[in-house]
C-alpha cells in the first residue's frame, strides 16, 4: 500500500528540480514572445536564484548541473556552458547569503541584477573562447535586460507557490 | 501570517548552504567547457546530443503545443482585420505570377530543346522531406532550430532546410527522429553564395543579429561593384548545398561590410523542407575510356 502522505512530501521535495528541468525544456520551446522580437527570458536563472536564496538546497547541486548540461546537449554548442552558469549564481547566492538574509524583495532583486550580469559575463568570456573571437554582445545584453526585468512577476509567482506549500505543511501538522 | 510573511520573502534560510559541492560541479562543468574546446565534434558529444534530440522530440512536441496553438489563433485574429488588404495584394501578386508562368513554361521549353541537341546529363532534381518546428535555441547565441524529422525520413547532416521563401539554414545534427539546423544567421554558419548581378561567388557568414554579412575572395573592386538588391542564391561551391537556392539580396553596403537580407523567415519559422539532393558523381572510368579512343585514333 502506497503511503499518501510520503508520496505527498516526494513530490513537494521533487518540485523545485522538476520546475528547473521544465524552465529548461521551455528555453528551447518556440515560445516566440511578441512575434519573436522578445527572446524568451533566462527562467532556469530566475528559478536557481530564487530556490537558492529562499530555500536553500531545495535543488540539490547535480540536478543543477544535470539541467545545465541537459540544456547544453539541447542547444547543441558547448558542453558545460549553462552548467558552468547556473553553478555560479548559485555559488554567488551562497557565498553572500548573510548578506541576502531577511533583504527586502526589491534588495534581492537588485542583487539578482548583479548577479545576471556576472553571469552574462561568464557566458560571454566562455563563448568567445570555444568561438575563437569575440562574439557579439547585443543579443546577450538584451536578454539579459528581459531576464532582469521578469524577475518581478516570476518571483511573484515563486512566493504564491511557495506560500501554497507552506500552508499545505501547516495542515497537515 | 506564516503566509503573509512568505508572500513578502524576508524568511531566513533554514539550513546552511553546500558550498563546497557547488565548487565542485562548478569545476566540473568548467572543466568539461575546456574539453568540449577541443572535442566539441567528438563522437562522444555529438551521440548524446543526438539522443537527447531522439529523447526529447516528443516533450518538445507537447511544450510547444500551446505556442503553435496560441500562434495560430492570433495569426487568424489579424488575418480578420486585414483581410481586404491582404485580397488585394494577392490579386496583384496572382496577376504578376501568372506573367511569370508563361515566361517559364517557355523557357522549360527552349532548355528542354537544348538538353536533347546537346544530350545534356541532367542530375537528379532534388526531393524534399517536410518536417516542423519544434524547437529553436532561445540563447543569446547558438541561432539554431530543432525539427520534427530525423535520419529515419532520410535527413542528414549537410542538407539544406528552407521555407516558402529561401534558405533557413543546414542540418548540423540528425537523430533518428529530430534534427537540429544551423541558421545562416549563427556566428559560425559560413555558406559559399553567389551573387547573381555580378556573377562573384561569395561567402555568406553568419553575425548572430538579423542581417549576415557577405565575405568576398576578391578584394575592394568587387566590393564596391555590390549595389543594394543584388540577388544572392547558394553557389554548391561546398558539395553540400544545391546550387541556385535562393538567400537574400544585398541590404546594404557600409564601408568594406556587406550586409544581406534574408529571405527566409527565420523570427517565426513553422514548417519547413529538407532538400535532399545529390551531387552528380563524373565517372572516371567513362573519361579514361573515351581518352583511350581519342588517342588509339589520333595513333
Amino acid at each position: 500500500m502506497v503511503d499518501l502522505q510520503s508520496l505527498r512530501t516526494l513530490w513537494r521535495q521533487a518540485t523545485p528540480s522538476l520546475a528547473l528541468i521544465a524552465a529548461v525544456i521551455l528555453m528551447v520551446t518556440p515560445l516566440r514572445l511578441f512575434q519573436g522580437y522578445v527572446p524568451t527570458p533566462w527562467l532556469p536563472l530566475l528559478i536557481v536564484y530564487l530556490y537558492a536564496v529562499y530555500d536553500t538546497n531545495a535543488i540539490p547541486t547535480v540536478v543543477i548541473f544535470a539541467a545545465g548540461i541537459f540544456q547544453d546537449l539541447l542547444y547543441g554548442a558547448g558542453i558545460g556552458i549553462w552548467a558552468t552558469a547556473y553553478l555560479a549564481i548559485q555559488y554567488l547566492v551562497y557565498s553572500q547569503q548573510e548578506y541576502l538574509d531577511g533583504r527586502q524583495p526589491r534588495v534581492v532583486w537588485a542583487a539578482f541584477a548583479v548577479g545576471a550580469m556576472i553571469i552574462a559575463f561568464i557566458i560571454y568570456v566562455l563563448r568567445s573562447f570555444l568561438a575563437v573571437g569575440f562574439q557579439p554582445l547585443g543579443p546577450l545584453l538584451y536578454q539579459l535586460f528581459i531576464t532582469i526585468a521578469v524577475y518581478p512577476l516570476v518571483s511573484m509567482l515563486f512566493f504564491w507557490l511557495r506560500a501554497r506549500r507552506v500552508m499545505a505543511e501547516d495542515r497537515e501538522r | 501570517m506564516t503566509n503573509m510573511i512568505e508572500l513578502k520573502g524576508t524568511l531566513a534560510p533554514k539550513r546552511k548552504p553546500r558550498k563546497k559541492a557547488v565548487a565542485f560541479f562548478l569545476a566540473l562543468s568548467l572543466s568539461m567547457t575546456g574539453l568540449s574546446f577541443y572535442g566539441a565534434q567528438a563522437s562522444v558529444f555529438e551521440k548524446a546530443r543526438e539522443t537527447v534530440l531522439d529523447v526529447m522530440e516528443p516533450v518538445l512536441t507537447l511544450f510547444g503545443a500551446p505556442s503553435r496553438w496560441i500562434g495560430a489563433r492570433v495569426g487568424n485574429v489579424q488575418d480578420y482585420f486585414r483581410i481586404y488588404a491582404e485580397n488585394k495584394r494577392l490579386r496583384e501578386e496572382n496577376a504578376e505570377l501568372r506573367v511569370w508562368m508563361q515566361d517559364a513554361l517557355s523557357l522549360r521549353r527552349q532548355l528542354s530543346y537544348y538538353e536533347v541537341l546537346l544530350e545534356t546529363k541532367m542530375p537528379e532534381p532534388a526531393t524534399f522531406v517536410d518536417a516542423s518546428v519544434i524547437g529553436e535555441n532561445n540563447g543569446p547565441y547558438d541561432n539554431a532550430l530543432i525539427l520534427s524529422a530525423g535520419r529515419r525520413d532520410g535527413v542528414a547532416p549537410g542538407q539544406a532546410v528552407v521555407d516558402d521563401n529561401g534558405l533557413l539554414g543546414h542540418v548540423i545534427t540528425s537523430g533518428n527522429s529530430a534534427a537540429r539546423v544551423l541558421l545562416l544567421t549563427d556566428y559560425e554558419s559560413r555558406v559559399p553564395v553567389f551573387i547573381e548581378d555580378m556573377e562573384v561567388e561569395a561567402l555568406l557568414t553568419g553575425k548572430s543579429s538579423g542581417t549576415p554579412i557577405l565575405e568576398t575572395f576578391e578584394q575592394r573592386p568587387a566590393l564596391e561593384r555590390i549595389v543594394p538588391g543584388s540577388r544572392i542564391v547558394t553557389s554548391g561551391a561546398d558539395g553540400l548545398l544545391p546550387r541556385g537556392l535562393p538567400v537574400g539580396e544585398v541590404a546594404r553596403v557600409q564601408g568594406e561590410t556587406v550586409f544581406v537580407e534574408l529571405y527566409a523567415n527565420l523570427r517565426t519559422p513553422d514548417l519547413v523542407r529538407v532538400v535532399e539532393y545529390q551531387f552528380p558523381v563524373v565517372d572516371d572510368s567513362e573519361e579514361i575510356s573515351s581518352d583511350e579512343v581519342t588517342a588509339s585514333a589520333d595513333g
